[in-house]
């Protein structure tokens, strides 16, 4: 806590496109009074100070290279609440569909004859490294839901992140079902919380925020192949932001 | 009560006078489908619509509302929140209006909801006569909703040129007088009127197996049907069938707080028996944990435990249920099915 009684909080990336921390950025455009909420010690993307004595640690990206744990352990050392921002952070997600290769192949196609000049590694949750008390999901995160998790930290609260699917958001908003329109979309099994705003603006949802707790996986897949798509199109599509879950799950399986 | 005629071109002459007084919605173009929405202009309206996306329920119980604010500070001073305006609802369709009827008795009965009950009664409701089936999933000819013969302030049915505005209550008769030119009808006119009506009751279907009466006690001795089980596989619990329910009327509430975390208001919004939390209970206990349960139970309040209660049909035909189902549960698909099961056990 500062002198003047607000908590200090900290922004982190890893490997990201620091999109999620634009959007933090863009959240304070409609609530200024964030920053008189909470004394921001450190956030690469907005300011050049360095403060070190946060509380709660924002973390976006994915640990992406063995080098970064040590990082991510030291943030979690300092931090009383480390928050997973954003679908890298929270799945690994897209980050993790080079996993699908073999990794020597992967990086020879990015760096091509320098690729043994960096260093890499499956792409992994940050979770996968160190424990982690919240995620705000999300490719990108939700501005209201990024306030809405600030300010129920700060009451003490568990973050109100929703546990059901996008559909609820998405009926009430009065869409047309992508499915009427003959399209196919992750809706139904994909946490809400996003607002349906691909839908709502005609996209399909690709399930950037994860999968609810209990998706009806058979289910989505009959659905999926009754709307004609072979079971490559299925996983495609399936796994665009949860190959890291999706994987894990199947190793689990043997 | 009495029966007036308003030519087309005076009902927009009366909707366009409403305007001034009201907040008037109505069904409205949206997408390539309808919805209800507030309108500007009469021009806006689609009286002659199949059906919308969400009922107008919504304008009677909204989506999410706020009860009340508060401070977190000086003993929690509580504010009212703005009051709605008075509003004329057009266009509702029957099967909608026996919706709002059982509506007004759950909010109105038990524990009496005045955020409902003072937005109902600021709320004029101008019905009008379906002249012929919206689509194939609707079935209110089966359900007894194909018509009304009260709960609407003024209801309309279009004559072609004109619309038979039929006068259902004080308020709606004094609504007519005030803001329309109508002229009563004549002999003529009500002979019209009975044979536009005698025309459109062969254009829908019965769609149940059997009569409606019998609903409660198929639902009854379905109890124990495997269907329950197979409904449970394909259900994703999108919760799409009961967000577009016309009767449906759970709702979650929860507290909001501003940034300075003293200033914060209570809210409402609807919520679904059909999704997993719905019936998770403090310590973690979910009591209809499986899909298969949750469908059952939905079931049984439509055709069921909401008529014991209430005295009111929980379902009233309209079919939005049908239509938003992806995996295709329908109200008619189950309600044979139970049936069909039951008299081949028999």
């Amino acid at each position: 806590m500062s002198a003047n009684g607000k908590p200090k909080i900290a922004f982190f990336d890893f490997t990201s496109c620091e999109g999620c921390q634009l959007t933090v950025i863009d959240s304070l455009q409609d609530h200024p009074e964030l920053l008189n909420a909470v004394e921001i010690v450190q956030f690469r993307e907005a300011m050049s100070e360095k403060g070190e004595d946060y509380q709660i640690a924002f973390i976006e990206g994915s640990c992406t290279r063995q080098s970064d744990e040590a990082r991510l352990k030291a943030i979690r050392e300092q931090a009383d609440i480390v928050v997973a921002l954003g679908a890298c952070a929270h799945l690994a997600g897209v980050n993790a569909l080079k996993s699908l290769h073999p990794l020597e192949e992967v990086r020879k196609y990015v760096y091509g004859d320098k690729w043994d000049w960096y260093e890499t590694y499956d792409a992994r949750p940050i979770e996968a490294v160190i424990p982690v008390d919240f995620a705000i999901p999300g490719c990108p995160i939700d501005r209201n839901e990024f306030i809405a998790v600030v300010k129920a930290l700060l009451l003490g609260k568990k973050p109100p992140i929703p546990d059901y699917p996008v559909c609820v958001e998405c009926r009430l908003k009065e869409n047309i079902c992508m499915y009427t329109k003959g399209k196919v979309c992750l809706g139904p099994v994909t946490r809400a919380g996003c607002g349906a705003i691909c839908p709502t603006y005609g996209s399909s949802c690709e399930a950037c925020r994860g999968f609810i707790s209990n998706p009806n996986q058979d289910s989505i897949k009959d659905v999926l192949a009754e709307a004609g798509l072979s079971v490559e199109e299925i996983i495609n599509i399936y796994t665009m932001f949860t190959t890291y879950q999706v994987r894990e799950k199947l190793l689990q399986k043997g | 009560m009495s029966l007036a005629i308003l030519s087309k071109p005076a009902f927009r002459d009366f909707v366009a006078r409403l305007l001034a007084d009201y907040r008037v919605a109505g069904p409205v173009a949206h997408n390539g489908s309808f919805i209800f929405d507030e309108i500007r202009d009469p021009s806006e309206l689609h009286m002659d619509y199949p059906t919308t996306l969400l009922p107008p329920k919504k304008f009677l119980l909204p989506i999410r509302e706020v009860l009340f604010r508060f401070k977190r500070q000086d003993g929690g001073v509580l504010q009212a929140p703005p009051e709605t305006p008075p509003t004329v609802l057009l266009g509702v369709h029957t099967c909608d209006l026996h919706a709002i009827q059982l509506l007004d008795t759950v909010f109105s009965s038990g524990h009496y909801d005045i955020h409902y009950v003072n937005r109902r009664k600021k709320t004029l409701i101008v019905s009008i006569e379906c002249l012929g089936p919206c689509d194939e999933h609707s079935f209110c000819k089966s359900m007894g909703t194909l018509t009304a013969d009260e709960g609407y302030d003024l209801h309309l049915t279009d004559l072609g040129d004109q619309y038979a505005v039929d006068v259902g209550t004080q308020a709606g008769k004094e609504l007519l007088e005030k803001y329309a030119s109508a002229k009563p009808a004549d002999k003529e006119d009500v002979q019209r009127l009975n044979a536009v009506i005698s025309a459109k009751w062969p254009r829908f279907s019965y769609r149940l197996d059997f009569d409606v009466s019998e609903l409660p006690s198929v639902l009854e001795l379905g109890m124990k049907s495997p269907l329950w089980e197979e409904l449970g596989q394909r259900c994703l619990a999108c919760a799409a069938c009961t967000n577009v329910c016309p009767t449906c009327f759970c709702f979650d509430v929860k507290d909001e707080v501003e940034l300075n975390l003293v200033d914060g208001q209570r809210v409402r919004q609807w919520d679904s028996c059909q999704l997993d939390e719905f019936a998770t209970v403090a310590g973690g206990h979910n009591f209809r944990a499986s899909r298969a349960l949750r469908q059952r139970h939905r079931f049984m309040r439509k055709g069921k435990y909401i008529l014991d209660a209430h005295k009111h049909l929980g379902c009233v035909g309209c079919g939005r249920c049908a239509r938003a189902c992806i995996v295709d549960i329908t109200p008619v698909g189950v309600f044979n099915e139970l049936y069909r099961q039951q008299q081949a056990g028999s």
